[in-house]
């Protein structure tokens, strides 16, 4: 298998003119839903580092295209936001699929890796404030190029995210009791634009001196940007971390300086615990959607059957926000 | 229950000691990832043989309280919060959810940061 995607590969990369030797292709340890490869290529004298980053051609009810990730990317670097560059796109009847090439970036990904290892401790501080910047910026991205892309406004999503808890016929409680509280809440009158819809530790790349790169673009749309805010403070991404509000490693109070130094819009803390009940109540959709997928026999996958448990991380999480005083 | 030694408990055990001690070490590190994972999912299971009618009981007990029914469900009551039909204020449905919602996490993931931090 190893072989004919390296032959794959090889031939995508001839047509962006990049040639040489394919040398330790290699999976990562990636989501649940992508196969992610690095590998290296071989010049005459030099070896380049890339990324392959490839679908199945079936994505969930929320995710884009990997090949339309790839135009997204391209998008968001022409501002000058921090993402990997894409070197080539294949589209799902090539040979190589839905699937994109782009350059390594040096750094770290794993979200345990980046809270524990001494290498990121003198980053993590400077974190929250980073994330907020780039925030801040993906969010100034044109939309009007962006025609891949569906526009929901947050009652659009929300209304979409229940349908799709309720076509599962598994009734929660909580989760009913959570539609109808976000049905009552307040979003943020603001300009829809470009959502990255999963920017967390575990989609953006860190190095010793912090934020490098912002990559896993899956779950990207344009609808009400602060939603972007308040998912990274949700529980589930502080990973154990349950003091550092902010991905596990910093504070609200920084995210909003680094967003309000480039927002226009001037973002107060209840509009984002507000979206953090709604990130909340989205990720135990996704995690419903997930284990769907293997409960009809989609995909026979112990990740996604695993993912199916973890419904109750964000009902407890909820629980203690909307009843607890939980932050 | 007719069955032998060891039970299905010790079963379990037996399997996570094994991936633990003989095969993470011997895959690479993406299968090790996974094996992680099956080694919570046998702990998932292993807590709810374990533990799970004492759990279910006790919401089931409360719920008998909330919504005077003899045999009340969980569907049943996410039904009456859906169409509210119930005092989305009162502290004892309130206080129902929390309960369900930490007997699930005792069950499913009792490390979850927010369970030990509600125990504490």
């Amino acid at each position: 298998m190893t072989e004919e995607l390296s032959i794959a590969l090889q031939n995508k990369l001839s047509e962006a003119n990049i040639e040489g030797k394919i040398l330790n292709l290699v999976p990562l340890t990636g989501g649940a839903s992508k196969e992610i490869w690095k590998f290296e290529v071989q010049d005459t004298d030099e070896i380049k580092q890339y990324i392959l980053r490839k679908g199945s051609g079936i994505e969930g009810p929320l995710a884009i295209k990997t090949s339309d990730e790839a135009l997204l990317q391209q998008e968001v670097k022409k501002i000058n936001a921090p993402v990997p560059e894409i070197v080539a796109v294949s589209s799902l009847d090539e040979e190589l699929g839905d699937s994109y090439i782009m350059k390594f970036v040096e750094g770290e990904s794993i979200p345990r890796k980046v809270l524990r290892d001494n290498e990121y401790k003198d980053a993590l501080p400077l974190l929250a404030f980073q994330c907020g910047e780039s925030i801040a910026k993906i969010h100034e991205v044109e939309v009007n190029n962006l025609h891949y892309l569906q526009e929901k406004t947050p009652m659009d999503q929300l209304n979409e995210l229940y349908s799709t808890y309720e076509s599962f016929n598994q009734p929660s409680p909580i989760f009913e009791y959570t539609y109808l509280w976000l049905k009552d809440q307040d979003f943020g009158d603001i300009k829809a634009s470009l959502v990255h819809g999963d920017f967390r530790l575990g989609n953006i790349i860190v190095s010793n001196s912090g934020l490098e790169s912002i990559i896993d673009w899956e779950l990207a749309h344009i609808g009400n940007p602060l939603q972007d805010l308040g998912w990274i403070c949700g529980n589930s991404w502080r990973f154990g971390q349950n003091e550092k509000v902010v991905g596990g490693f910093g504070d609200l109070e920084d995210l909003l300086k680094g967003y309000n130094s480039i927002s226009k819009f001037e973002v107060n803390e209840n509009l984002v615990r507000t979206w953090q009940v709604f990130g909340t109540f989205r990720w135990g959709v996704i995690c419903l959607i997930q284990a769907a997928a293997h409960l009809n026999g989609s995909v026979n996958s112990i990740e996604k059957a695993a993912i199916g448990r973890r419904v109750s991380e964000t009902e407890i999480d909820i629980a203690d926000l909307l009843f607890l005083g939980g932050k | 229950m007719i069955f032998d030694k060891p039970n299905s408990v010790d079963l379990l055990e037996a399997i996570s000691h094994f991936l633990n001690t003989k095969i993470k070490s011997e895959v690479p590190a993406h299968l090790a990832f996974k094996i992680r994972i099956v080694e919570n999912v046998l702990n998932i299971v292993k807590r709810e043989i374990e533990h799970g009618d004492e759990l279910s009981n006790e919401i089931m007990v409360q719920l008998q309280n909330l919504i005077e029914d003899d045999s009340p469900t969980i569907d049943a009551l996410a039904l009456l919060i859906k169409d509210e039909k119930i005092d989305l204020e009162d502290q004892d449905l309130q206080n129902i959810l929390v309960k369900l919602s930490k007997n699930k996490i005792a069950v499913d993931n009792p490390n979850y940061s927010t369970y030990k931090k509600l125990l504490d």
